[in-house]
């Protein structure tokens, strides 16, 4: 139902606020005005259901929550707890005109899961009203601090709730990324002493170590179709760029530099990775074809870019795939976007705290990142369009290097 | 205006340049608890102490023990940002070239960097350090293949302090004697 012109509208959002680097917030007109009238049924789950759908409308960015009586959407429906399971029914109706705006629908999980029914109620009625992917079932792993500087690889819900240890070696693991069907991570762990790349499959818990040679081994990531594994080793010499099968072997060395290169990250088309190099001086953002060649060097200044990161924009997304890197400025770090014409780059998350590592949602819209004040780092999700910025839960720990999956 | 034309021009270029292929996200139906925001479910999925599978390749040394006590005093610093060693400390990698040069022992190799700076980044800056620090221990005369290298980024800081002179003590090699 999103018209073209509102797409045109989006884009040239994200480049006037882009360059203008001041905190334009889009007008209300462009977000949706839905009401959430609730759920009928136990006062205290459905007070609950309620609270998780309207924060999961307003983070879609499509959404704000209004009052039955000014509101362009009415949500109605019910929640009940039969046995072990919840069901959740729903309708979103169009106060104008009467019409389903979302049909009658159900869902039916486990009833302690049932944030989980929420969030794909919330995508549904994304879907159903603008046309577009929601984030409200996607996940976020990302490094979980414990006692003694150790650290470990956890994951949790998009809004930052229900975290889930998923490493238990009491070492220093790190850099988690998503293989593209959300089924498995790939970090970095110091196990077996020296940094080695590990992989996890999240639903039985097996691991398998991927790479381990001499020196070096991290900052892997998955290509889009999942069947390589991009990282930096240091096997022979400094630091550089190398791509291996992701089931294994298959190792081809990408860069020869007297630099060291790393975070390597793929382009949308699988064909190209864009990475960090500091081999003509400082830290700069390269970009290589998957099959080796002459590097591209995307970025001049500032001084100091890394942690590039480019949004996968789901299928029939209006959306273009956008760079982010983190930057210094003034001793400060700050996220901005890359600008493939002037080369520039135009701040985009820039305060008076250190924001920094910068990973894109599968919208292609929405970034997770951490915003670092007085050393304590805190995540964040912040919506490339609107430019608003929402802080997530604390994390028991401390949480940073978050990656968004799928 | 004609700045933000250009932005979005070039934006549009991104998009027909990097053609989007669909990935088939598959929804995870992973197990999980109920939970609360802020504390963190330490239930893992298959128990925690599932065996390891390897995929193969060629592995680095696997050590015992790193005993860091010889080279105490040796630790070697850096400038901001630099995987140089400096002309002043030299003289410390002479003392361990010396000291190791009559043993057949494996010296590890562990580069610092201080807690400015991105993660990978630093972790790719602790390794250039301990790499430069080889590469003189190797001019030295030691076998190159006797020493290994371990990059920790900026983790495990020697000083906890956020201020420069913390920031001076972190950004440095520290050397060990490995037990295999």
């Amino acid at each position: 139902m999103k018209s073209f012109w509102f797409s045109v509208f989006s884009l040239w959002l994200v480049a006037s606020v882009a360059q203008a680097q001041v905190n334009v917030v889009v007008p209300g007109a462009q977000k949706r005005s839905i009401a959430v009238t609730g759920f009928a049924g136990d006062p205290n789950l459905s007070a609950q259901v309620a609270d998780v759908l309207k924060n999961d409308l307003r983070l879609s960015g499509y959404f704000t929550i209004a009052p039955s009586s000014q509101a362009e959407f009415v949500q109605e429906g019910s929640v009940r707890i039969e046995g072990k399971n919840g069901v959740i029914e729903c309708t979103v109706i169009v106060q104008a005109t009467k019409q389903y705006a979302l049909k009658p629908r159900s869902y039916t999980g486990s009833a302690a899961d049932i944030r989980r029914l929420v969030h794909k109620l919330a995508d549904d009625i994304v879907a159903a009203i603008t046309g577009e992917k929601g984030i409200a079932e996607s996940q976020i792993a990302f490094v979980l601090g414990r006692t003694g500087g150790m650290k470990e690889i956890a994951v949790m819900d998009y809004d930052g709730h229900n975290a889930r240890q998923r490493t238990f070696d009491k070492s220093l693991s790190m850099h988690p990324r998503w293989s593209p069907d959300g089924r498995r991570l790939v970090y970095t762990s110091y196990l077996n002493r020296f940094p080695d790349v590990f992989e996890v499959d999240l639903f039985t818990g097996a691991r398998r170590r991927l790479a381990s040679w001499p020196g070096l081994n991290s900052g892997a990531a998955f290509s889009p179709d999942g069947q390589l594994v991009a990282l930096t080793l240091s096997k022979d010499g400094n630091p550089e760029l190398y791509v291996m099968n992701a089931s294994g072997g298959g190792l081809r060395r990408l860069t020869y530099t007297r630099g060291g290169e790393s975070s390597p990250c793929w382009t949308v088309d699988g064909r190209n990775i864009t990475y960090v190099s500091d081999d003509r001086g400082t830290p700069q953002i390269y970009m290589i074809s998957r099959d080796g060649g002459e590097p591209t060097q995307l970025t001049v200044s500032p001084s100091y870019n890394t942690e590039p990161a480019w949004s996968h924009p789901p299928p029939g997304s209006k959306l273009p795939s956008m760079l982010a890197v983190t930057s210094r400025v003034g001793g400060r770090f700050q996220i901005g976007l890359w600008d493939s014409n002037t080369h520039a780059i135009t701040p985009l998350v820039a305060d008076d705290a250190d924001n920094a590592e910068p990973s894109w949602g599968p919208d292609g819209r929405h970034l997770v990142f951490t915003k670092t004040r007085a050393w304590r780092p805190r995540l964040y999700l912040l919506d490339v369009l609107t430019q608003e910025q929402v802080e997530l839960p604390a994390i028991e720990g401390g949480a940073s290097e978050p990656a968004w999956g799928p | 205006m004609r700045r933000s034309q250009s932005l979005f021009l070039s934006i549009v270029f991104i998009t027909s340049t990097f053609l989007i292929t669909g990935c088939g996200h598959k929804k995870p139906a992973e197990p999980q608890p109920g939970g609360q925001a802020g504390s963190v479910s330490s239930v893992p999925p298959g128990g925690e102490n599932l065996g390891i599978s390897e995929a193969g390749g060629e592995h680095g040394p696997d050590f015992g023990k790193v005993d860091k006590s010889q080279f105490q005093a040796d630790t070697v610093y850096f400038a901001y940002d630099s995987a140089k060693v400096r002309p002043g400390e030299m003289s410390k990698l002479e003392q361990i070239a010396t000291a190791l040069r009559s043993s057949n022992s494996k010296l590890v190799v562990e580069g610092y960097a201080d807690e400015r700076g991105t993660a990978e980044y630093n972790r790719a800056l602790g390794e250039r350090r301990a790499q430069s620090c080889r590469e003189e221990l190797v001019r030295l005369g030691i076998p190159a293949g006797n020493i290994s290298t371990i990059s920790y980024g900026k983790e495990r800081p020697a000083d906890s302090g956020h201020n420069e002179e913390a920031w001076a003590k972190n950004r440095r090699c520290e050397f060990g004697i490995a037990s295999q």
